[in-house]
C-alpha cells in the first residue's frame, strides 16, 4: 500500500511536476533500471535534488530506496521528522558526534543489508551552486563494508537556481539530471573510494 | 460572434483540406529523410529529421487541440510559451540572480496574456506586455533593491518576454477573431496558414541554399545562410501562399504580399534568435545537454512572422 502511495507519488505526481513545470530532463534515465540494490552519489545543491531522483526512480522502486537526510534539519521537531519520514523514506542521520544518536554508517550499512537502495550527497551539505564541495569520508567506509554493493553517479545542473539554499520561492530552469551506469568500486581504502566516486560524479558533467 | 460558438470544427473544406495537405507533406518528408539516410548513410540529415519531428508534434499539437477543445489550443501555446522563456531565461547569461524572484513575475505574465487572447480582449491584448509589463518589471526589479547592472535586467526580461510569449500568442488569438462572412476557414485556417508558410519557409531557404548557395548572408550570425537560399525561399514561399489563399479571406494579389511579408518576417526572427545565441556562445538553445536543440530553434521564425501576419490580417479584414 505505502509502496503503491510513494510509486504513485513519485512516479506519477512528482516526476510530471519536475518535467513540465520545473523543467527537468532526465539523462540515461536507464542506469536505474540495470541493478535491483544500489547506492546512488550525487552532487547536491537544492532539496529539489532528493526529489528529481526520487522522481526518476521506476514505480516499484521507490519504496526500498532511502534518501539519507541530515537528522538535526529534517528531524529538528517529531512534526518535521514524521512528515520527511512519510513522504521521503528517508533515513535520517546524525551530522555531529555529539548526539546519542546511533552511528550513521551502522544505520546505512543495516538498510544495506537488508537489500535496500540508499540515496547518498557525499558532500554533506548543499553548499553554493555550480561547485563541488569536498567529500565526507562515509561513502567510502560504506562501500569498503558492502565491495559488492553497485554505485550510481549521477551530476545534476541547474538545481541550485531552481531552489538555491535559503530560498522558499521555486522558480522553474531548466536542469538536467545525468546518470552514470551502475559499477562496483574498483577501489579498497576508503579515501581512494571517495575519489573514483567523487571522479565518477564530475565525469558526468 | 466567436468562432467557438460553431459546434463543429471540421464541417469546412478547407481546413480538412489543410491537414490532409500538413500530414501527407510530413509523411512524405519523414520517408524521403528515412531513405535518404538508408541510401547514404554519410548524408548529415539530423538537422532536418529534428526539423520534421518537431513539425509533427507541432501538427499534431495544433490539430488535436482544435478537435478536442477550443480552449486547449491556448493551454497549448501557453505551454509552448512557458517552455520557449524558461529555455530563454536558462540560458541567458545576462540576468543576476537577483533577479531570481523577478522571473516568476515573467512567468505568471504567460497565463493572462493567454486568458487575455482567449477572451478576444484586443485592446488589453496589445499593450499588457509591451506597455504594461514593460513598466511591472523594472517597478519589480527596483523594489528589490539591487541596482548593480539593473538596466540590463531592465530590458533583458521584457524582451525575453516579447520573443516567447507576446509573439506566439498572436497564433492563439487568431482562434478569437470574430467570424466573416462568406470566409469560411476563420481562425484556424489563418493559423494553418501562417504555420505552415512559415515553417516551409525554413525548408525552402535550407534546401535552395544547399542547392544554389554561394554568398553568405550574415556570416557572423549564421554562417549556413545565403542569399540564393534567402530569395530561393522567399520566392517559393511567396507562389505557394498564393495556392494557399483558399484558408484565408485574401485576394490573389494580398496572398502574394502577405506570403512575402511571412518569409522574410519568418528569416528575420530566425537570425534574431540565432543573434541571441551567439552572444550566449551556443549553437543550439537546449544549451544545457549539447546536441539536443531547444525549443527556442524551433519556434524562432515564428516569434516575428505570428505578430506580422496577425497585424496584416487584423487591420486588413478585422478592424473597425
Amino acid at each position: 500500500m505505502r509502496g503503491l502511495f510513494l510509486g504513485i507519488l513519485y512516479g506519477v505526481g512528482i516526476r510530471s511536476f519536475l518535467k513540465v513545470i520545473v523543467g527537468v530532463k532526465y539523462l540515461n534515465r536507464e542506469a536505474l533500471k540495470k541493478e535491483k540494490q544500489f547506492i546512488i552519489v550525487s552532487n547536491h545543491n537544492s532539496h529539489i535534488d532528493t526529489l528529481a531522483i526520487m522522481g526518476a526512480l521506476p514505480i516499484g522502486q521507490v519504496q526500498h530506496v532511502h534518501p539519507i537526510a541530515a537528522g538535526d534539519y529534517f528531524g529538528s521537531s517529531k512534526f518535521k521528522a514524521g512528515i520527511t519520514q512519510l513522504f521521503t523514506n528517508a533515513i535520517l542521520i546524525r551530522r555531529s558526534k555529539n548526539t546519542e544518536a546511533p552511528n550513521p554508517i551502522e544505520l546505512m550499512s543495516a538498510a544495506i543489508t537488508k537489500g535496500e537502495s540508499l540515496i547518498l550527497f557525499p558532500e554533506g551539505s548543499r553548499g553554493t551552486p555550480g561547485k563541488m564541495q569536498e567529500f565526507k569520508k562515509g561513502i567510502g567506509i560504506l562501500l569498503q563494508m558492502h565491495p559488492e554493493l553497485f554505485f550510481i553517479p549521477i551530476y545534476m545542473k541547474g538545481m541550485g537556481k531552481v531552489l538555491p539554499k535559503g530560498e522558499r520561492l521555486l522558480v522553474p530552469f531548466d536542469t538536467y539530471v545525468h546518470f552514470g551506469n551502475p559499477r562496483k568500486c574498483k577501489a579498497t581504502e576508503v579515501e581512494t573510494i571517495v575519489k573514483e566516486i567523487e571522479e565518477a560524479i564530475l565525469e558526468l558533467n | 460572434m466567436n468562432i467557438f460558438t460553431s459546434k463543429i470544427y471540421l464541417d469546412n473544406v478547407e481546413v480538412i483540406a489543410i491537414i490532409v495537405i500538413i500530414i501527407s507533406v510530413l509523411v512524405f518528408a519523414s520517408t524521403l529523410f528515412y531513405v535518404w539516410g538508408l541510401l547514404k548513410p554519410t548524408a548529415d540529415l539530423k538537422e532536418l529529421k529534428t526539423r520534421t519531428n518537431s513539425w509533427w508534434a507541432m501538427a499534431a499539437l495544433i490539430i488535436l487541440t482544435s478537435l478536442v477543445h477550443p480552449a486547449l489550443s491556448f493551454i497549448a501555446f501557453g505551454l509552448l510559451s512557458f517552455v520557449a522563456l524558461r529555455e530563454l531565461a536558462s540560458i541567458s547569461k545576462n540576468v543576476r540572480d537577483e533577479d531570481r524572484r523577478v522571473i516568476i513575475w515573467c512567468y505568471l505574465a504567460i497565463p493572462i496574456q493567454y486568458f487575455i487572447a482567449y477572451k478576444g480582449w484586443f485592446n488589453i491584448f496589445v499593450i499588457f506586455i509591451p506597455v504594461f509589463m514593460f513598466v511591472w518589471i523594472p517597478f519589480m526589479l527596483v523594489i528589490r533593491g539591487a541596482t548593480t547592472e539593473i538596466g540590463r535586467s531592465m530590458s533583458v526580461l521584457p524582451t525575453q518576454l516579447m520573443l516567447t510569449v507576446f509573439s506566439l500568442s498572436h497564433l492563439a488569438y487568431l482562434l478569437s477573431l470574430p467570424n466573416l462572412e462568406g470566409f469560411h476557414a476563420g481562425g484556424r485556417g489563418l493559423l494553418l496558414f501562417v504555420v505552415f508558410l512559415t515553417e516551409i519557409n525554413d525548408v525552402f531557404q535550407f534546401i535552395w541554399g544547399k542547392l544554389f548557395g554561394k554568398n553568405k548572408i550574415l556570416p557572423k550570425i549564421s554562417p549556413n545562410k545565403t542569399w540564393e537560399g534567402f530569395i530561393g525561399g522567399i520566392l517559393s514561399t511567396t507562389i505557394l501562399a498564393y495556392f494557399l489563399r483558399f484558408l484565408t479571406p485574401f485576394t490573389g494579389i494580398e496572398a502574394l504580399i502577405i506570403g512575402f511579408c511571412i518569409a522574410n518576417a519568418g528569416f528575420v526572427g530566425d537570425i534574431i534568435i540565432s543573434a541571441v545565441k551567439r552572444d550566449i556562445g551556443i549553437k543550439d538553445t537546449g544549451l544545457l545537454i549539447p546536441g539536443h536543440g531547444g525549443i527556442l530553434d524551433r519556434i524562432d521564425s515564428l516569434s516575428l512572422s505570428a505578430p506580422t501576419f496577425f497585424y496584416i490580417v487584423y487591420n486588413l479584414y478585422y478592424a473597425g
